[in-house]
Parts: C-alpha cells; sequence; structure tokens
C-alpha cells in the first residue's frame, strides 16, 4: 500500500507515491530524478546523503518519505542559482576541495547548514560542521578551506551592506 | 504490510499502544531503528512520534523542573538557554553524539527507549538525578533513570507506555560538570567508555554533593558512589583526584566487545576522570587567583 506524501524541493512541490519504508535518499534520486544527493553507508554514517530538511541538516537515508510528508527540502540541485555556482560551490572548486565528488553535495550542505548558523565559524567549528560528512580523497583541509573562505566572503559582503 | 501512523496528539498513541496490537514499533527520529538491516521487516504498525505536540519542547513544569519533551532533539538540547544554564552537562553529553545530523534527529526519548549501555545522554542524566515520565492509559509516572534502565535493550517501560517526557530537578548555587568520551574518534562513534560528573563549588576549593555516573563499562550506565565520597567536602587536590580515579577504574564491570577490551575500558575511565577533574582543578585556581587580586585591589 503506497502513502501520498507532498514535497517541496528546492522551492517546488510535487506529490509521491511511496513506499511505507521508502527511505527520503530513494524518493529524491528514483522518484524526482535528483541524483545529486548519494547514497553511500544508508546507515547515518557518511554524509553522502545529507539534505537541509525544514531548516535542518539531516542523513536522507535515515528519513521515511512517509515522516517526511510536508517538508521543505534543499538538495544540492538547489544551492547554485539560475544555473550559476553558488559561492560556496566556487570556492570548492578554487581550493581543489573536490576529487571524485562523491562527498561534494553532502559537504556543500553541511557547509551552507553550518553558515546558516554561525556568521564567522573558527576551524574547529568547521571541522564539527563537517564530522559527519566522510571524504576518502581530499583530506578534509581544502574542504575546510573552502567554507572559511566563503564564510569570511558572505561576512564582509554582509558587514559591507549593513555600513552602507 | 507495513502501515505508518504519523499522529499528532498524546491521547492518540495512548489509545493506540492499549490497544496491544501486536508488530506496533514506537520512532522518533529513526537514528537507532532505520539502520538495522531489515529494519521494519516484522513490524505492521509504524507510529511516528515525532510530530506529537505534547512531546516537543523544553520549559519549566509546574514544579520547577525542567521538562524535556521526548520526542526533542539531540540538538535542540544542545542550543537551549535552559540547558546550557541550568543543565549544562546534559548539553556537554549531547553534543557528543553522532553529528550534528543525527543530533538533529535523534532524541533523547529514543535514546533512553533504546537503553544501550554506551548511550551518552544516560551518565549525565543520571548524575542530574533526572527522572523519566511515562505515559499511559493509567496517566503518568516518574521513574529515576536508574530504575527505568533495567539491562541492554531493556527497560521499566510496560507495553502500553511510552515515554512522555525527562525531568531534571533544578539546582542553584555554583556548579561544576564535565562529560568525557573514549572512542575510536572525535566525531560519530559510540563510547567505548564515558565519564560524567557535577558537583557544587565552593570558594574555598572544596566541591560538595558530587556525582559522578560511568557508561559503556557494565550492562548499564553506573553512578559511582565510592567515587563521589572520595570527592564530597573534600578541596580538590591531585591526590583527591588520583583516589577518584582508582575508584572509578575500580567500579567498572567492563566487558571485552568489538569496541574495546575490558582492560582498556577499565584504564580509561581512570584516564577521563582524572582529564576532566584536572580541568575543573584548573578553572577553580583560575577563579582563586582572580579572586585573591580583586581582594589585593581593594585594600
Ligand atoms: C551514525 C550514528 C551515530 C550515533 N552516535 C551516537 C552517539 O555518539 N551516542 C549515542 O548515545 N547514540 C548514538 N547513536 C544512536 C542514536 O542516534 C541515539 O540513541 C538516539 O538518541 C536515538 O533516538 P531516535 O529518536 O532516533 O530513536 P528511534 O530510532 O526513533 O527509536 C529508538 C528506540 O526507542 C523507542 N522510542 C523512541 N521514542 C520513544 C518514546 N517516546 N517512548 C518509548 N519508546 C520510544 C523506539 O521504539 C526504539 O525502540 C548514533 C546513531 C547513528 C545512526
Ligand atoms: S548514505 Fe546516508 S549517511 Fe551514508
Ligand atoms: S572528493 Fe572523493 S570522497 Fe570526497
Amino acid at each position: 500500500m503506497r502513502v501520498d506524501i507532498e514535497l517541496g524541493i528546492n522551492g517546488s512541490r510535487s506529490r509521491f507515491a511511496v513506499e511505507p519504508d521508502e527511505r527520503l535518499v530513494s524518493t529524491l534520486r528514483d522518484r524526482a530524478g535528483l541524483t545529486g544527493t548519494k547514497q553511500g553507508c544508508k546507515i547515518g554514517e557518511c554524509g553522502a546523503c545529507s539534505v537541509i530538511m525544514d531548516g535542518k541538516l539531516v542523513p536522507s537515508c535515515l528519513v521515511l518519505s512517509a515522516s517526511a510528508d510536508g517538508a521543505d527540502l534543499l538538495t544540492v540541485e538547489g544551492v547554485a542559482q539560475d544555473g550559476n555556482l553558488s559561492d560556496l560551490q566556487q570556492a570548492f572548486v578554487a581550493e581543489g576541495a573536490i576529487q571524485c565528488g562523491y562527498c561534494t553535495p553532502g559537504m556543500l550542505l553541511a557547509g551552507e547548514y553550518l553558515l546558516s548558523r554561525y556568521q564567522r565559524p573558527d576551524t574547529a567549528q568547521i571541522k564539527e560542521a563537517i564530522a559527519g560528512n566522510l571524504c576518502r580523497c581530499t583530506g578534509y583541509t581544502k574542504i575546510v578551506a573552502a567554507i572559511r573562505k566563503t564564510a569570511k566572503k558572505r561576512s564582509l559582503v554582509k558587514s559591507s551592506a549593513q555600513g552602507r | 504490510m507495513l502501515r505508518i501512523l504519523r499522529l499528532p496528539a498524546l491521547d492518540q498513541v495512548i489509545e493506540i499502544l492499549s490497544a496491544q496490537e501486536s508488530e506496533t514499533l514506537l520512532m522518533a527520529g529513526g537514528t537507532d531503528i532505520l539502520p538495522r538491516p531489515a529494519a521494519l521487516a516484522s513490524t505492521r504498525l509504524l507510529i511516528d512520534l515525532s510530530q506529537v505536540a505534547e512531546l516537543q519542547g523544553i520549559a519549566l513544569d509546574a514544579e520547577g523542573r525542567i521538562r524535556i519533551g521526548a520526542a526533542v532533539t539531540h540538538q535542540e538540547i544542545v542550543d537551549h538557554p535552559l540547558i546550557q544554564r541550568k543543565a549544562q552537562l546534559l548539553s556537554m553529553a549531547c553534543s557528543s553524539i553522532g553529528s550534528v545530523q543525527i543530533r538533529n534527529l535523534g532524541t533523547i526519548g529514543g535514546n533512553l527507549a533504546n537503553a544501550s549501555p554506551a548511550a551518552d545522554s544516560l551518565p549525565a542524566l543520571v548524575c542530574l538525578a533526572a527522572e523519566v515520565a511515562l505515559a499511559s492509559p493509567r496517566g503518568i509516572r516518574f521513574l529515576p533513570v536508574s530504575a527505568f534502565i533495567l539491562g541492554p535493550g531493556r527497560t521499566a517501560r510496560a507495553a502500553d507506555e511510552l515515554i512522555e517526557s525527562v525531568r531534571i530537578p533544578v539546582v542553584t548555587g555554583r556548579r561544576v560538570a564535565f562529560f568525557k568520551k573514549a572512542g575510536q574518534r572525535r566525531g560519530m562513534c559510540c563510547a567505548k567508555a564515558s565519564v560524567a560528573m557535577c558537583a557544587h563549588r565552593h570558594g574555598d576549593g572544596r566541591l560538595t554533593k558530587p556525582r559522578v555516573a560511568m557508561g559503556a563499562v557494565a550492562a548499564t550506565v553506573i553512578s559511582v558512589p565510592a567515587a563521589e565520597r572520595v570527592l564530597a567536602d573534600r578541596v580538590l587536590t591531585m591526590a583527591v583526584i588520583e583516589e577518584a580515579a582508582a575508584a572509578c577504574c575500580e567500579a567498572a564491570q567492563a566487558i571485552d566487545d568489538i569496541r574495546s577490551t575490558a582492560s582498556y575500558r577499565r584504564h580509561v575511565v581512570g584516564a577521563l576522570l582524572t582529564e576532566g577533574l584536572a580541568e575543573i582543578y584548573d578553572h577553580m585556581q583560575d577563579l582563586a587567583r582572580r579572586q585573591a587580586r580583586r581582594r589585593r585591589r581593594r585594600s
């Protein structure tokens, strides 16, 4: 017996008929066709499947789609604006924070979530924010640098806007 | 055939639980249930508690205790000003759970009901003399955490009961607290052993009413009265710290398992207590120095 749910994904709402034990990561990838969200471990350990649900970073492999009925989601497909990479995405590219790219969608959302909570996170806070996201390629240093650089840029933009 | 009910009100949950249908499972954040292989294979009715209004929120109850709704997440606890001010030990313990993703889903009620010997909120809750509120058609009953947890995965919850909230008595005065956890790495891992401590701090360097509890070194969370006796009403010194650490090692009923060995666990609880108390010792020395300076300036 399928369950009818509605999800707001990256600003547009859609309806899906899902299996009762279906995980949100499967609904996003297989029903909505949004394969940017990756599935790694399926047990909440790797962070590849991270999405922002109602403002909170969650592993979409540990959310039942039926439990997400009505939620607003941000996936990596919603991070770029009008086809332009976001400042955080550009910083990942510039810093060399991407190698195979499998962890990147989850890392970007973990970064966005951190920056939604703290304007100028320190290195310890950045490391803590991505502690749930495994990367087997980059060694993390460049990911931390990309997030730090973006935080600095955003807070400069914000303070100059306030100064005017 | 699996059915999911996402209920908005506590009395609806209680009504369904009291019908005693078999293969009914309660779920809050799902972070313990869903990673298991074939997680919902034998479940016919899954009750999603995450939207139940009565299970939300952190506030003072009618008796002046802190009430934390069972479906409150670990991250909400970490971020809440009332917890930071009045139950800092719990905020420290919850901040060590999993990753921010896991803390955004996992709940205090789930951590209690799951009753893992390594559950990180439990040593803190025991030190803070917290009580579990259980709701059923018979009303609400309260049990101290140490009476609620019976063994690994075993609790005193009856089949028709659910955890409604956790209540923590508020204590006034100057307090010190720490939560220390030994794991494979800092983020995202289960404790090989953990130690929680809180006490009242006095201007003369004494600690009173100390509470010490340990996780992952016995079938359940255990408090350590022997270490509490060592610390009570004494000025904290390195010798006192050593004595209390020895009492923790002595009290650990540790076992070998995939995460660690018994001998490492026995050793590490002493080291964790020493580390935490040494920080408190430094903090108190700092305070004393600052006070002395202020007094000198005044005279
Ligand atoms: C990657 C990962 C890392 C983790 N790291 C840690 C860690 O560092 N420390 C730690 O302590 N835990 C850790 N956990 C375990 C888990 O996140 C916690 O135990 C969490 O608190 C469980 O809460 P939940 O709401 O997700 O529980 P659920 O999975 O929803 O439920 C767990 C159990 O509690 C029952 N239950 C839930 N709510 C109630 C209620 N109100 N009344 C009665 N029964 C109820 C359920 O029926 C089930 O048996 C980790 C888990 C994962 C996946
Ligand atoms: S796939 Fe969800 S955390 Fe690994
Ligand atoms: S870039 Fe390959 S896993 Fe991170």
